[in-house]
C-alpha cells in the first residue's frame, strides 16, 4: 500500500479545462501545464524512489519545508519526465541549502534566476544538452527540469512575481535556466569533480545569475587572446563591488583554442581574476564606488571577486561559432553561494 | 471528470507573542538594527537622534546584520535583548 498523497484535490471536467483551471489558481508561469493526476505524480516520485512526505529541503529564512510529493507535483505541472525527477531534486536540495540562502536570490529586486548545470552520467542518459542552442529553445529536459525549479519556488516557496519574489526586471533564464556541461569533448575537469564529487557521479550546480552575456571572439588563435577579450567585457558587469561568482561557459572553438595552449581551469580562473580588477579611480568616476577620486585611486586595484575559485568555469555550447558566455552570480559574497549537491538515483 | 493535486502549500501559522509597547520612550535605550545596505545606517542613525531628542530616549546603538537577506543573527539578537529597550529595525534599499 503506497503512502497517501495528502496534498488538497481539485476536481475539473476534462483536460482543456485542467490547464485553465491551473492558470486561474495562479500555479503556471505564463505557460500551459501538465495536468498534476495523482498517477503522474506517482510515477514521479517513484523514479526518484522517494516517499511523498519525505522532506527535499528547508527553508529556513521562509520556515517552508518542501516535500517530495510537492516537488512532484510541479515537475509534472513543468512537463517532466519522471526519469528527471531525481535531477530537479537535487536542485531542490540546492535551492534549500542554508549556503544559497534562499530568501535573498528568491526575493530580490536584482531578479536572480537559478543557473543549474548538470555533470555526470545522468547528463548524457536524459540528453540534458551541452551543445548548440545551449540556453534553449530545444531541450525537454533543460527546459522542464529549470521549469520545474521555479514552479517549486512559485507554488511552494512562496516567490511569486509581486508578492515574495520582487524582481525589478527579471530575465528569460527564470523559466528554466538549466544546462549540461559537455564532458565528451572537454579537456579539463568536470565542474562536480572541482567542486568535490567523483567523475561517476552525477550532479547538479546551482548558482543565483543573472542572464547570459555573450562575448565574441574571432581573431585570436590564443587563450590569452580570447581571455583577454572575456576579462574586458566582464570587468564591468554585474555588481562590480563584489560578485559572489561568475560562471564562465565556453563553447567548442573558445574551448579548444584555450586547451590547445595548453591551459587549466585553474589558470583560466587566476587570468581572469587578475584582469578584471577595475581601478578605485574608475569605479568611482563612473558612479559605482562612492566619493570623489584620491590620490592613489588609479593605481589601486579592487578584484571583481574575491577569489579566482568563485568563477565556475564550464564547458559547454556549440561546437561551431567563436563565441562564449559569463554569467554574473547575484548580489554579494556573503548573500548567496553557489552549491553542489549530487543526484541521488 | 479530472483530478488535480494541489502544488501549493498551505501557510502555516503559529502563535507570536508581542511584548506591550513601552508607554513612553523616556530613559529608553533603542536598539537599531540595520540591514548593510549602502546609506542604511544613516536614517537609522537619525532616527535614534530624533527619538532621542524629542522623545527623551537614553541613547541608541546600531546593530548590524550579516547581509541584507538573512534574519538578524542570534549574537546581535541576544545582545539587543540584553541591552535595550526598543528597537528599530527597518530595510535599505
Amino acid at each position: 500500500m503506497p503512502a497517501a498523497l495528502t496534498s488538497k484535490r481539485h476536481r475539473v471536467e476534462d483536460p482543456a479545462d485542467a490547464i485553465e483551471f491551473c492558470f486561474r489558481q495562479g500555479w503556471s508561469d505564463g505557460l500551459p501545464v501538465v495536468p498534476p493526476t495523482e498517477a503522474r505524480v506517482r510515477a514521479m516520485l517513484e523514479a526518484a524512489r522517494l516517499p511523498p512526505e519525505q522532506q527535499v529541503g528547508f527553508v529556513a529564512h521562509r520556515a517552508v519545508s518542501i516535500t517530495a510529493e510537492k516537488v512532484a507535483i510541479n515537475a509534472v505541472l513543468a512537463g517532466c519526465r519522471p526519469e528527471y525527477m531525481p535531477v530537479v531534486v537535487a536542485a531542490v536540495e540546492g535551492i534549500s541549502d542554508l549556503r544559497f540562502s534562499y530568501h535573498g536570490p528568491g526575493t530580490s529586486t536584482a531578479g536572480a534566476g537559478v543557473l543549474v548545470i548538470v555533470n555526470g552520467p545522468v547528463a548524457r542518459e536524459l540528453d540534458v544538452n551541452a551543445g548548440d542552442n545551449l540556453f534553449g529553445p530545444g531541450w525537454r529536459a533543460n527546459l522542464t527540469i529549470g521549469r520545474a525549479v521555479r514552479l517549486v519556488m512559485r507554488n511552494v516557496c512562496g516567490s511569486r512575481p509581486g508578492t515574495l519574489d520582487r524582481g525589478t526586471l527579471g530575465h528569460p533564464g527564470r523559466l528554466a535556466y538549466v544546462i549540461a556541461e559537455n564532458e565528451a569533448d572537454s579537456p579539463w575537469t568536470p565542474l562536480h569533480v572541482e567542486r568535490g564529487l567523483r567523475a561517476e557521479q552525477s550532479a547538479v550546480t546551482v548558482m543565483a545569475a543573472e542572464g547570459p552575456r555573450q562575448f565574441y571572439n574571432q581573431l585570436s588563435a590564443t587563450a590569452e587572446g580570447v581571455l583577454t577579450t572575456l576579462a574586458d567585457d566582464m570587468r564591468i558587469s554585474g555588481n562590480v563591488m563584489g560578485q559572489p561568482h561568475y560562471c564562465v561557459v565556453l563553447a567548442g572553438e573558445h574551448m579548444r583554442t584555450i586547451a590547445g595552449d595548453g591551459w587549466d581551469k585553474k589558470r583560466i580562473r587566476q587570468f581572469l581574476w587578475e584582469h578584471t580588477r577595475n581601478t578605485h579611480a574608475h569605479l568611482k568616476r563612473t558612479q559605482r564606488m562612492s566619493g570623489a577620486p584620491e590620490p592613489g585611486d588609479e593605481t589601486t586595484l579592487r578584484p571583481l571577486l574575491a577569489s579566482p575559485e568563485d568563477i565556475l568555469v564550464v564547458a559547454a555550447g556549440g561546437r561551431a561559432g567563436a563565441f562564449s558566455c559569463y554569467i554574473p552570480g547575484w548580489s554579494s559574497v556573503k548573500s548567496s553561494q553557489a552549491v553542489t549537491k549530487e543526484v541521488k538515483r | 471528470m479530472i483530478e488535480l493535486l494541489d502544488p501549493t502549500v498551505e501557510a502555516t501559522t503559529r502563535p507570536i507573542t508581542y511584548v506591550d509597547r513601552p508607554r513612553s520612550l523616556e530613559g529608553k535605550r533603542i536598539g537599531l538594527v540595520e540591514n548593510t545596505k549602502f546609506n542604511s545606517d544613516r536614517p537609522l542613525a537619525r532616527i535614534g537622534d530624533l527619538l532621542k531628542t524629542e522623545y527623551g530616549a537614553a541613547g541608541w546603538t546600531m546593530f548590524r546584520k550579516h547581509n541584507s537577506s538573512v534574519p538578524a543573527h542570534d549574537e546581535i539578537v541576544q545582545e539587543l535583548s540584553k541591552t535595550c529597550d526598543v528597537m528599530v529595525a527597518g530595510i535599505g534599499d
